[in-house]
């Protein structure tokens, strides 16, 4: 059978930048469903996304679909007539085209209905419009008169099979063959025959459609500007970029020097942040007094224009910075918290002050119980949301809690507290660093602590996709930051105390949670996302998550239980770890059959006088030894060597169920048998419940 | 090309005055942003068609600097244009404008960045770009959703040119004051300071030292009032009058520092609810 080729371009206003990429798979994902509803069958799909344009190309497409045909079942032969006339007119057929089927409820009218095979090109204009109307962006708009809406205006159609157009019309466009390349470099529309053609006649018009292609381009070339300068990796930029050209063109610019003597976070945020510049460094791995940047198109003056705006606004932007910087250093750090009294942190939480007041409490607390010194944490506390309110932190956010590091080294803080105003903010993404000094540890967590203890009191939680509090993130972060193995308190007692700094009586909460309801809340919250955390960032499987967490349900040290998980990953990856299952997945199935014929549970006294076989004796006395051992181990935290201990029993276990049946008829020793395989379960135990592994 | 201040308005009055705009004054009382003219904010609203461009002087009181900051203005002027409903080609119509006033997109890197637009105290939104030239933000543009808390059917596109950043990357100098406002070979040049540096020193000192806050309390107290009694009234748009006034005594008393953040958002509430108020009455008289 022929196979044609699908393009369909849809091109619009510029894309924010960020949408780009999630909208490039969401196009595939909608086409791939689409076309399978339709019943067509294709070789190959690919999606691809620019500021004004996104494109779909579909490969191995049927010029046909083939004939379908389909049976259709209808009412009993003795039916009333209505009912096998209404049949016969909805299929369209007389009751002589009906076939009798025989089943055993009795003789039906079926009819054989044939559906021809449709033209491929008519099936497309219908896709092009439901991809259109099903395509869902994070925020679309409407425009003009048009009631149609889209991320921004929608432009034109560009909409090929196998040569031709297909033609249809959408929010007062017809699609054609024919799209615009650069909006300033080459804008003369021009005519497309297929896919090879379109990508290259794109080139020739400035635009450089694949996305991965265009980030490696920004990205050669930033570093190709730079010469013996590094640009400073942020992939994050690089994702941005790319999705505000087409066509990328590397330019340096330069810093003034007297700026330079302004903290690096102060000169590269503005940078990064506002202008998309990438901040250079010089081989000692220090910022450079240049930047990189990416143009969107090749100037006749070799882009001298651009560089001088460019360099113009950062000029600015940083004398601004300049003058804050100055400013916020007329007054001690801790004159800002006066401001902070009229900042609301929660309309039911109090000001940001009184939060501020908590986390003194709570962080003293902290350190009083973890050995460190409560007087800097307590200082660090005091101090933390200080710079909130300075006007660098007002006018460039990105910087909390670095300017506030800034300011109390300037002030000769202790050099611990000013480290912790800063590490406070920790991890600053999913898998980020967390702070290794103490002091920095326990105000990141009281931070948190107290947030998530706040609105669990007052009843809000996440949930669906409502997060407006960002609670999920909160004890995502908390989670990373105990499992720092510098952490060693309980953390539901933290959580008590948390809730104990609030003055609930002063905020009068309508419907304020109990202590008791708002820590079993929370830690059932906390152990969903530290589930989630052992599986999507340690890389455990499911299974092993469950093994451990199931017997260790009470314990709240969540450092121990994940190096647990750890441990079992470590033993299942080898040949003793899956023996050792198939082992214990024999010897509790064996009880869970014996226990439910007989009505009990076997956990009673191993009896050795009993045994007949060596095989019995050498199993009992080593589980005598190990079980000590490995409980010995899990208490001091030392997982793999628990595992370890376990490995070695599964060459004495598989030597018992190769010589031993348990179901003897001598009813002692069959009952001391399964006392014997009991004993072994909970050996296993001590690690993790073995049945929730899967294997 | 002469780029002066002057000239560039002479230029765009010329160029939207030839897409079909009424050429419009500013308005005559205290704004913060040209969206705040009627000629934008009440025109925006219902289904008659309607084109306009002005430029409007713009107060933005937290952001005087005594005229002594070479980019930050108390008061700064804006060139606006809104079209309705928004002509299909209007991207190349604004850069047609752009290459009007002498600025070549691609010398200077033309760029379309997601911007999206929110007026909290005139309950107005819309989606749209921060428009860029050699990375300097020199127009807002914005495709209106919502006025006034009413959904815009047809919609309009606001561009909202920065008149001092636009002809400064135009001029290509770094400090406002130093603009050229009229012809500098002319008979009688003047700077953008000449004209302008005296009103930003004594108004930031007035907003920033000398503003009387509980005085200014009790006019923002009569202006909503006024404006109450105007929409019972049925007097669109004088009560629209006396909100824009209560909006400008906000941005002062705000500038001032004399408003928590609790009682910043009780403000911006109260100016919203006369701008709804408004905007209701305005859809009722004139759209019907």
């Amino acid at each position: 059978m022929f196979v044609a080729e699908w393009l369909f371009e849809i091109l619009s206003e510029e894309i924010p930048s960020r949408m780009q990429p999630m909208a490039q798979e969401q196009l595939k994902s909608l086409a791939e469903a689409e076309l399978q509803t339709e019943g067509l069958g294709f070789e190959t799909i690919r999606t691809f996304v620019t500021p004004r344009r996104l494109t779909l190309v579909v490969e191995g497409l049927p010029l046909k679909t083939a004939e379908r045909t389909e049976e259709k079942k209808g009412p009993r032969v003795d039916a009333p007539a209505q009912a096998i006339e209404g049949f016969l007119k909805t299929a369209g057929v007389s009751r002589e085209a009906c076939a009798i089927l025989d089943t055993p409820k009795g003789q039906f009218l079926s009819v054989t209905i044939k559906q021809p095979g449709q033209v491929t090109e008519h099936i497309l204009s219908k896709v092009a419009l439901t991809l259109l109307e099903k395509f869902q962006w994070p925020k679309s708009m409407r425009w003009g008169s048009s009631s149609v809406t889209w991320v921004r205006p929608l432009r034109g159609f560009l909409c090929v099979f196998d040569g031709k157009v297909v033609s249809f019309s959408y929010a007062g466009i017809e699609a054609s063959n024919r799209t615009q390349g650069h909006r300033f470099l080459a804008p003369t529309p021009f005519e497309v025959q297929n896919f090879k053609d379109y990508e290259k006649k794109l080139r020739e018009h400035f635009v450089i459609l694949n996305w991965q292609e265009r980030r490696q381009i920004v990205k050669t070339d930033v570093a190709k500007v730079a010469g013996e300068l590094t640009p400073l990796k942020d992939e994050v930029l690089l994702d941005d970029v790319t999705g505000l050209v087409e066509w990328p063109v590397a330019l340096k610019g330069k810093v003034d020097e007297h700026f330079m003597n302004l903290p690096l976070e102060v000169i590269t945020t503005p940078m990064r942040i506002h202008q998309r510049y990438f901040p250079l460094m010089d081989g000692q791995g220090k910022l450079a007094p240049f930047f990189g940047l990416i143009a969107n198109v090749d100037a006749p003056d070799q882009g001298k224009a651009i560089v001088i705006g460019n360099e113009r606004v950062l000029r600015a932007r940083l004398a601004d910075a300049q003058f804050f910087w100055e400013q916020d250093q007329k007054h001690p750090l801790e004159h800002f918290n006066v401001s902070l009294k009229t900042r609301l942190f929660h309309q039911h939480l109090g000001s940001v002050f009184a939060k501020v007041e908590r986390l003194v409490k709570l962080s003293t607390r902290m350190a009083e119980k973890a050995g460190t010194d409560p007087k800097i944490v307590g200082r660090a506390a005091l101090l933390s949301k200080a710079d909130l309110t300075s006007q660098m932190v007002n006018e460039f956010p990105e910087v909390q809690g670095i300017m506030g590091r800034y300011y109390a080294q300037n002030q000769k803080e202790n050099p611990e507290v000013a480290q912790a105003l800063e590490e406070q903010y920790w991890p600053k993404v999913s898998g980020g660093g967390i702070p290794d000094a103490l002091p920095s540890l326990i105000l990141a967590m009281a931070d948190r602590l107290d947030t998530l203890v706040g609105f669990f009191a007052i009843g809000i939680t996440p949930t669906g996709s409502k997060d407006p509090f960002a609670l999920r993130r909160a004890g995502l972060g908390l989670i990373a930051l105990a499992l720092n193995p510098r952490f060693t308190l309980s953390m539901l007692e933290t959580i008590g105390w948390a809730y104990d700094c609030y003055s609930w009586d002063e905020l009068a909460v309508p419907q304020l949670k109990s202590k008791k309801e708002t820590l079993a809340d929370l830690w059932k919250f906390l152990l969903e996302r530290f589930k989630f955390f052992l599986r999507d960032v340690q890389g455990s499987p499911y299974d092993h998550v469950e093994a451990v967490l199931n017997v260790a349900d009470q314990n709240p040290n969540l450092f121990d239980l994940s190096l647990r998980v750890k441990a079992l990953d470590q033993l299942m990856d080898g040949e003793d770890g899956k023996n050792l299952l198939v082992a214990y997945k024999r010897a509790s199935n064996i009880l869970k059959i014996e226990e439910e014929k007989d009505n009990c549970t076997y956990e009673g006294q191993v009896k050795e006088e009993l045994f007949d076989l060596g095989e019995e004796t050498e199993l009992f006395k080593n589980l005598s030894q190990k079980l000590p051992e490995i409980e010995g181990f899990v208490k001091k935290g030392e997982f793999v060597k628990a595992v370890q201990d376990l490995a070695t029993l599964r060459p004495v276990v598989d030597r018992f169920f190769d010589k031993v049946v348990v179901n003897t008829d001598d009813k002692n020793k069959r009952i001391n048998r399964l006392h014997l395989l009991a004993y072994f379960r909970k050996t296993l135990h001590q690690v993790a419940d073995f049945s929730k592994i899967e294997g | 090309m002469k780029v002066d201040f002057q000239t560039v308005i002479l230029k765009l009055q010329e160029f939207w005055s030839q897409k079909g705009c009424v050429i419009l004054q500013p308005y005559d009382a205290e704004v913060g942003a040209g969206t705040f003219h009627p000629a934008t904010t009440l025109k925006a609203l219902g289904p008659k068609p309607w084109r306009a461009a002005y430029v409007q002087p713009s107060r933005r009181p937290g952001d005087g600097r005594y005229g002594e900051n070479p980019n930050r203005l108390y008061r700064h002027h804006q060139y606006q244009v809104l079209l309705k409903p928004s002509p299909d080609d209007i991207q190349d119509i604004y850069l047609d404008s752009l290459r009007y006033i002498g600025l070549d997109p691609i010398l200077h890197d033309v760029r379309f960045v997601e911007d999206d637009w929110e007026s909290p105290t005139l309950g107005a939104a819309g989606l749209g770009w921060e428009v860029w030239a050699g990375g300097q933000e020199v127009t807002q543009f914005t495709y209106f959703q919502q006025v006034g808390g009413f959904v815009c059917e047809p919609v309009s596109v606001e561009l909202t040119y920065g008149l001092e950043r636009l002809i400064m990357t135009l001029q290509g100098i770094e400090n406002v004051y130093d603009l050229a406002w009229n012809d500098p070979k002319g008979p009688s040049p003047m700077t953008y300071g000449d004209v302008a540096q005296q009103m930003e020193r004594e108004f930031s000192a007035f907003s920033f030292e000398h503003l009387d806050a509980p005085m200014v309390f009790r006019h923002f107290e009569d202006a909503e009032s006024m404006c109450s009694q105007l929409i019972t009234n049925k007097l669109g748009l004088p009560a629209y009058e006396y909100c824009l006034k209560a909006s400008h005594l906000f941005n002062l008393l705000d500038a001032r520092g004399a408003l928590s953040v609790t009682e910043r958002a009780n403000y911006i509430g109260r100016v919203r609810t006369l701008a709804h108020a408004c905007c209701t009455l305005w859809m009722e008289n004139v759209c019907g």
